[in-house]
């Protein structure tokens, strides 16, 4: 099932295309991060799923209800949560969820019990009765979690949710984000990579108003593998080294320290070739292997090959 | 006007707990006391000011006391109504609690409602209860009036307020910037009172309405329906305008 789709989705600023034409299926019951640099369209995609923008084409469907203006039946399945979530600062936390789950005409006694619920999930329990005026930053981001949340929402939107954050805070919010995937689809908007690279089972890139790739974060780093292979051996690999260098598949080897310990490195011509043919060369070598890898990049090289390079799907 | 309720009923804390429904109370309260209370000793204390050249003032009248509450309200009355709502909207907006209550299953209407609804009241219950206490304090003191006319100037003087509220709700949308959005609020409310100076013209504009209440109060018998009727008209048309504004803004 499909939990966000858009067609064709496009915002224009004036002469700005803010979002060009965006085509997107997320899937039920991921963590979908949305990864671009600043000014990418990251905010105008979520004001547009969210129905706080009306787009200059295309359409969205999220949660079966087609995304248009005055549609209280699609902000009844979904949840937000703001960049900067504010509050009343005169409310208690507790006071907060009650209100919100008013908004959401929810029966008095759910009310009361899911409110502790999203309280105790989000480990603000014992802050419940506290005026918000004093909560810190991270204590305010894990209430404007719960808030989104009150409502049990099909899809929970989260534009930046850790971009305030200190680490402790990062790590808090992000283990809440990875156990909600049970229940809801979360679209998450986000510059962080190390945040997608972590939580999120699926990535969209976005870079000036349009969508890169869509992909796994595996899948993103199988296809962005640089044709590196280090190995590691027990016994000096020098003699094998040298082998190596008169490989006519293979562009360099070199004998490197990694770890304090001697290890080859390889690029080869060809990554095909080399995958096939390179456990055959180390047999035959009689070393004792200690590691073999295929060097893959992590989430920031890919989005800075991806961002900068301007590679398509 | 989904979730009117709930949103009317946060505003209403709001009022009492933000101290804005008490500081309201107080102020009015003020004007309702101290307005007989100086028109019945100030003579006594010139006169004791100034032994040596008499001023001779005319015995205050129970009517020239309820005008002057009754203009005072209109004026610094009115600039305190600017002074609450000039950031009701704007301010939500500039942070991001208007964004979060409307990304929940509320309208836009009733997001506007609620807050006139709670204003409005808390300003109806001030005058409410300033009026009845210049309204004894000037019977007690100075002399005998009618509450029916007290009534029914409270009443149209009620009514200007809650025009200038939706008035300045209506800017508090258009701007981002509270500060700016009062000073184009007063600023269209003083220029339309102005005009209600003009002959003929003025007796359609909101301003008649205070006029037609010191005329209850002189007993000239002068109605102007036209003006209370223009005046509901366009808050009536601030209120409708005032959610299409928000929503043309793509917060």
């Amino acid at each position: 099932m499909t939990a966000i789709k858009t067609s064709n989705l496009t915002k224009h600023y004036g002469a700005v295309k803010a979002l060009d034409g965006l085509n997107l299926e997320v899937p039920e019951n991921v963590v979908f991060g949305f990864l671009g640099p600043n000014g990418a369209g990251k905010t105008t995609t979520v004001k547009l799923l969210t129905g706080f923008a009306r787009p200059t084409a295309g359409e969205a469907i999220v949660a079966g209800q087609r995304v248009r203006d005055g549609n209280l039946a699609l902000k009844a399945l979904t949840g937000f949560l703001p960049d900067v979530p504010d509050f009343y600062e005169w409310m208690t936390g507790q006071e907060f969820l009650q209100y919100v789950g008013e908004l959401h005409r929810l029966p008095g006694a759910e009310i009361k019990s899911r409110a502790a619920e999203l309280l105790e999930l989000v480990a603000l329990e014992k802050a419940a009765k506290r005026r918000i005026g004093g909560y810190s930053r991270g204590m305010r981001q894990r209430l404007g979690i719960a808030q989104a949340l009150i409502n049990r929402p099909k899809v929970l939107f989260m534009d930046e949710p850790t971009s305030a954050l200190d680490p402790i805070g990062r790590k808090e919010v992000l283990d809440l984000i990875s156990r909600l995937r049970q229940n809801t689809t979360v679209f998450m908007s986000t510059h962080i990579l190390s945040d997608v690279e972590r939580v999120c089972d699926l990535v969209g890139i976005i870079d000036k108003g349009k969508l890169v790739t869509v992909s796994t974060v595996s899948a993103l780093q199988q296809r962005y593998a640089r044709s590196i292979f280090e190995m590691e051996f027990i016994e000096n690999p020098a003699a094998f080294v040298a082998t190596l260098k008169n490989i006519a598949w293979l562009a360099d080897a070199a004998l490197v320290n990694l770890n304090g310990k001697p290890a080859v490195r390889v690029r080869a011509v060809d990554i095909g070739i080399a995958r096939r043919e390179l456990p055959r060369l180390v047999s035959a070598s009689g070393l004792t292997l200690e590691r073999y890898e295929l060097s893959l990049p992590n989430l920031e090289e890919i989005f800075v090959e991806i961002v900068k390079g301007g590679q398509t799907k | 006007m989904t979730g009117f309720l709930p949103l009317l009923k946060k505003e209403i804390i709001e009022q009492w707990r933000s101290y804005r429904l008490l500081i309201a109370a107080s102020v009015f309260l003020l004007f309702g006391i101290s307005t007989p209370l100086t028109l019945k000793y100030m003579p006594e204390i010139l006169k004791s000011l100034a032994s040596e050249f008499p001023i001779e003032m005319p015995p205050p009248t129970a009517a020239q006391s309820l005008a002057e509450f009754t203009g005072t309200i209109g004026q610094v009355g009115i600039l305190i109504v600017v002074l609450v709502a000039m950031g009701a909207v704007a301010n939500e907006m500039r942070r991001s609690t208007g964004v979060m209550t409307l990304s929940k299953p509320v309208s836009y209407a009733a997001f506007i409602m609620a807050k006139f609804a709670a204003i409005g009241l808390t300003f109806i219950v001030s005058l409410a209860v300033s009026g009845a206490i210049c309204f004894a304090y000037t019977v007690w003191l100075i002399g005998g009036a009618s509450p029916a006319v007290f009534t029914g100037m409270s009443l149209l003087l009620a009514g200007f307020m809650l025009w200038s509220l939706a008035v300045t709700l209506l800017f508090s949308s258009l701007f981002k910037n509270s500060v700016a959005a009062g000073g184009a609020a007063l600023g269209s409310i003083i220029a339309i009172s102005a005009l209600s100076a003009i002959p003929v013209v003025g007796e359609y504009l909101p301003g008649a309405l205070l006029k037609w209440g010191n005329d209850l109060l002189a007993g000239t018998g002068e109605v102007y329906w036209w003006g209370l009727g223009v005046t509901a008209g366009l808050t009536v048309l601030c209120l409708l305008l005032t959610p299409r504004v928000l929503r043309r803004k793509e917060l």
